[in-house]
């Protein structure tokens, strides 16, 4: 199941190049932060960032940016189309020869998942569906955490959020299944698309570095361990982003042309090692156990597994 | 009318502080008002945080330019300038900061103006929580006593506002035996019950037209965010013990920062000015060579 | 250089086609969508160097127009109506990118009730976005208001995106002679757009559109957008002569048809101005002294013209093919207020709504308003909202609720 054949072996062949600098107003220890620095080594200075409205907003905020690339802030709904835009503007720029082909940059669309697995969904579909030729990095906090970390379309069954707390009426939280956006992308066949986390830096070098290759809509859904809006403290973030991939509630897996292949085999150890970490899901242990909330979130990432060994594509 | 202002950085409870205060006064029949200030940005970056308290009715909405009292949450604010902590400060202004340091020691080292107060309100909460958080029950005791708030009022609002944050029971029981040590223990400093006179003349000047290329939101001089310094955010520091490291660079590639870079010799080292202080470093690695220690003010500037 | 008959849209069509533009982001919507059917042919067959794209929304649409004239390409979009208020957010990002594009907008009424033909609440949503606006009353003007918005537009004075607004139906449907200029000729009036302050090249990055913190801050670049869009008024007054000098025609912020002898006058914007000009010529027949004034550039809103052409008048009707609910004619409240210092202003300012819904003003209801008009001027005493809505009409709408409520088929 996983790769033959790795550009990313070690920990020290991770570029030491830095192309997000310091000195963001993002909060510390931002598991997104952390994903797109690593992503930043692979994907170069020759970018152009296509920002929609989440917490990146606050990357590049008057008179700071720290990125050695550029930027465009569009808006929470449209991003995938703002990317669409310059895409389209360097190819007409460069066929009339008013750009010099090495003056092209990569187009790389930055989403929180608010946008991503709601809002942006029509510009995304459109985007993926004319082949657009560009990356897009979403960074999955399962929360719309830049407004104060509220029910989105992907906060996970029995996380308490602002919107949705645990209440006498109910107790869950969240009771909503977290939407399933990498198979809504892969219905679209993209020619690549991968999970990533930051705990799992050789293996997020080796996707962004994988592909490169390819032409076309070129996906990555990141786990953005939220200390802030998760409640857990900073130093966690590693934690939580090693517990979420080994209890198997975050696949590490790519689709190549739509073929999905897992690029890790998680421990499976339980879940509650993982939730036990988070404020999110306090609830769910104190003071009373809600036996049947955390059987069912094993039972979910159970079945997941199951189709896995099965041979099943997800 | 008295004014307070509160400066703190995300996640420490400025704003709570406020609302503590407000609280308290609206309870003994005060007309009050708390509003609070930041940006989307969030832990770690500057908020502040207003408090009106009047007999009468209060004329006055958002921020406060000219304070009575100043509560500063954190010693690194007084050195930044995204913090505006010094606007509206003269030599008649209470300012309360949280610091070890004796008033003289601190108006020694930050030659700040004001009728200057100090208490040690992070030791307080690392004895009393046992880890680095909120101490804005702290914040909101020390402000009521020194504009003359009973405690037993302080004692209901902290409890109100704490339980309305959703903290349990036994936290607000702690933050209120934390907060009523703090009430007694500020030292006091007189705060004038009135708001001074009317502001200088101001003369408008309106920008005119630029071009284009200055006229829009536009960055052009990027990278450039490394030139803020991130030290106030931290409470912990890690220090790397160079005996104790493998060189496996996990703490390099789990920086959000960036803020360790390797030197020649393939050893990490952490850059402090840009060292938020999330302490994920510390937490990956596998050797214990990358310790906490406490900021202290001292260290905080570097 | 001869005349051909063309509808609205193709001479909208027309208008990119000679400006030679690089990128067309599209969505189709009634009125509208002959003009990206035209340009998606042309950038099939190669008669327009172009890509043409068609985007899931307009709110896309409008993001992608923005973001490829942020990059350096010479943009043109067109939409209506919903799809105007789709897009409404990113026409306030666009122009903060201070990216300069051309929209063209043809108008027509907004649901709900939802209707096909036009009135000016839909561009009117966008008064205050930053784009500046022309509306036209020609096909002619058409053609020719979208090349002289693109040199507008592009120039460093002014950098904002251009809206140029047509009449659904009336003008979009509706063929009449235009005289195209000569591609030769246009190249000569419009020089290629080769920006200085955007794109976004590998060698020179930038960060463009980026968050703000503060209220000084966005005082500052919301304040450049509007100090830019009072240069247009300069800037169209240049473009204005260059483009007589190349072609022959002149268009003006404001235009007057037979004031300078009139006593009242008629206020009307786009398409139905014509039929405003008719009424003006049948009132005259009559013996009334009246002229109209077509407010041609709605942003900037050309003031000093506006003055200059309403002042020491006994009245001045202004007729909004719109209506703010609550209020009344958004254009009669913009007039009023800047004829207000000035000493000579009208004696009676009079606010008639009409054309809602793409409805027909008659004769009769221009000379009602001619009548109430001098009325008002001869008294001192101006008025309205007046709704422009007749007898029979009152009484075409009675049956139609009788249908919709009151008959029983017996089902």
């Amino acid at each position: 199941m996983a790769w033959e054949y790795r550009i990313f072996k070690d920990l020290h062949q991770i570029p030491r190049e830095e192309h997000v600098f310091p000195g963001t107003p993002l909060c510390a220890g931002c598991g997104g932060l952390e994903s797109l620095r690593l992503a930043a080594k692979v994907l170069g200075n020759h970018v152009v960032y296509v920002n929609a409205a989440g917490c990146f907003t606050n990357l590049a905020s008057f008179p700071f940016t720290p990125l050695d690339a550029s930027w465009l802030y569009t808006t929470m709904g449209s991003a995938p189309a703002g990317a669409q835009g310059v895409r389209d503007a360097l190819d007409v720029l460069i066929a009339k020869g008013r750009l010099p082909q090495d003056e092209d940059v990569k187009v790389v669309v930055l989403g929180g998942d608010g946008s991503t697995y709601d809002m942006a969904l029509s510009s995304t579909s459109g985007a993926i569906t004319r082949r657009l030729d560009f990356y897009y990095f979403c960074y999955d906090n399962e929360a719309y955490g830049n407004t104060g970390v509220q029910l989105s379309p992907a906060t996970p069954y029995g996380a308490r959020t602002a919107t949705s707390p645990c209440a006498v009426r109910n107790p869950v939280g969240a009771v909503q299944e977290k939407k399933d956006i990498f198979e809504i992308w892969r219905a679209h066949r993209p020619p690549y698309l991968a999970t990533v986390s930051p705990r799992f830096p050789l293996d997020l070098e080796e996707k962004f570095a994988r592909a490169a290759a390819y032409r076309g809509p070129k996906l990555f859904l990141g786990f953005a361990a939220c200390p802030t809006g998760w409640l857990f403290d900073p130093a966690y973030t590693p934690d939580v982003a090693r517990l979420a991939v080994e209890c198997g509630m975050w696949p590490l897996k790519e689709a190549i042309d739509g073929n999905v292949v897992h690029t890790y085999l998680p421990k499976l150890s339980p879940i509650e090692d993982y939730l036990k970490l988070q404020g999110r899901f306090r609830h769910l242990f104190e003071p009373t156990v809600q036996k049947d909330a955390l059987a069912h979130i094993q039972a979910t990432v159970k079945a997941y597994w199951d189709r896995v060994q099965q041979g099943d594509s997800v | 009318m008295i004014a307070v202002r509160f400066h703190g950085r995300g996640g420490q409870g400025a704003k709570t502080a406020s609302r503590i205060l407000g609280t308290a006064a609206f309870s003994e029949g005060f007309t009050a008002q708390d509003s609070p200030i930041y940006g989307s940005e969030r832990r770690g970056a500057p908020v502040s945080a207003f408090t009106r308290i009047a007999k009468e009715p209060i004329r006055e909405r958002g921020i406060i330019t000219r304070p009575v009292l100043v509560v500063v949450a954190d010693v690194s604010l007084i050195g930044d300038p995204a913090a505006r902590m010094l606007e509206g400060i003269d030599e008649r202004t209470a300012v309360f900061v949280n610091s070890p340091l004796t008033r003289e020691e601190l108006r020694a080292q930050t030659s700040l103006p004001g009728r200057l107060t100090t208490l040690d309100l992070t030791t307080i909460a690392v004895r009393e929580f046992g880890k680095r958080g909120a101490i804005s029950a702290l914040l909101g005791a020390v402000a009521g006593r020194l504009v003359g708030l009973r405690p037993e009022s302080i004692d209901r609002a902290v409890a109100q506002e704490l339980a309305d944050l959703g903290v349990d029971a036994s936290l607000i029981r702690r933050n209120q035996t934390a907060a009523r040590h703090c009430y007694e223990a500020v030292p006091l400093v007189p705060v004038e019950k009135d708001v001074r006179g009317a502001p200088g003349p101001t003369s408008l000047r309106a920008p005119t037209y630029d071009p284009p290329t200055r006229g829009t939101a536009s960055i052009t001089a990027g990278p450039n965010s490394a030139i803020r310094s991130m030290s106030g955010w931290r409470t912990f520091r890690p220090v790397l013990r160079p005996d104790l490291c493998n060189g496996c660079w996990l703490c390099f590639a789990n920086c959000p920062e960036g803020a360790i870079t390797i030197k020649p010799d393939g050893k990490p080292a952490v850059y402090y000015p840009h060292c938020k202080g999330c302490l994920d470093c510390v937490e990956v690695c596998p050797t214990d060579a990358m310790t906490v220690e406490r900021e202290t003010e001292a260290t905080k500037t570097t | 250089m001869t005349a051909q008959m063309m509808t609205g849209n193709l001479a909208a069509a027309w208008g990119a086609r000679l400006a030679d533009v690089d990128y067309v982001p599209a969505f189709p919507i009634t009125p509208q969508t002959e003009i990206v059917e035209t340009l998606s042919k042309w950038c099939g067959t190669g008669e327009l160097n172009a890509r043409f794209v068609t985007l899931d929304s307009e709110h896309s649409m409008m993001t992608a127009a923005g973001a490829a004239a942020a990059t350096g390409a010479r943009v043109f979009t067109a939409t209506s109506s919903q799809g105007l208020l789709h897009a409404l957010e990113v026409l306030y990002t666009v122009a903060g990118w201070r990216a300069p594009l051309v929209l063209v907008n043809v108008s027509r009424a907004l649901a709900s009730p939802i209707t096909l033909e036009p009135d000016h609440n839909d561009v009117l949503a966008a008064r205050d976005s930053g784009f500046v606006q022309v509306h036209a009353e020609t096909c002619q003007e058409v053609v020719d208001s979208i090349l002289m918005a693109y040199r507008i537009a592009e120039d460093p004075l002014v950098c904002l995106p251009v809206v140029v607004n047509l009449d659904g139906f009336v003008l979009s449907f509706t063929r009449e002679p235009v005289w195209l200029p000569e591609a030769q000729a246009v190249r000569a009036f419009l020089p290629p757009f080769r920006p200085t302050h955007l794109g976004f090249k590998a060698s020179t990055p930038q960060a463009l559109g980026t968050a703000v913190l503060g209220g000084s801050t966005y005082s500052y670049f919301r304040h450049q957008i509007h100090l830019a869009s009072v240069n247009a008024l300069q800037v169209h007054e240049q473009a204005a002569a260059e483009f007589e000098r190349c072609f022959g025609r002149r268009y003006d912020v404001v235009e007057g048809y037979r004031i300078e002898d009139a006593e009242d006058i008629l206020v009307m914007s786009n398409a139905f101005a014509s039929k405003g000009k008719a009424a003006v010529d049948a009132a005259r027949e009559q013996g009334r002294r009246v002229g109209l004034l077509r407010l041609r550039m709605i942003r900037p809103w050309p003031a000093d013209a506006v003055r200059r052409a309403l002042r020491g008048r006994r009245a001045v009707a202004v007729l909004d093919q719109n209506l703010s609910p609550g209020q009344g004619g958004i254009l009669y409240q913009e007039i009023a207020a800047c004829l207000y210092h000035d000493v000579a202003r009208p004696r009676a300012l009079c606010s008639f709504i009409g054309g809602l819904g793409g409805k027909n003003i008659s004769e009769a209801e221009f000379h009602a308003v001619f009548e109430q008009t001098a009325e008002a001027g001869i008294q001192g005493q101006g008025g309205g909202p007046v709704l422009l809505y007749t007898e029979a009409e009152y009484r075409e709408m009675e049956q139609l609720q009788f249908l919709a409520h009151d008959l029983k088929t017996g089902r």
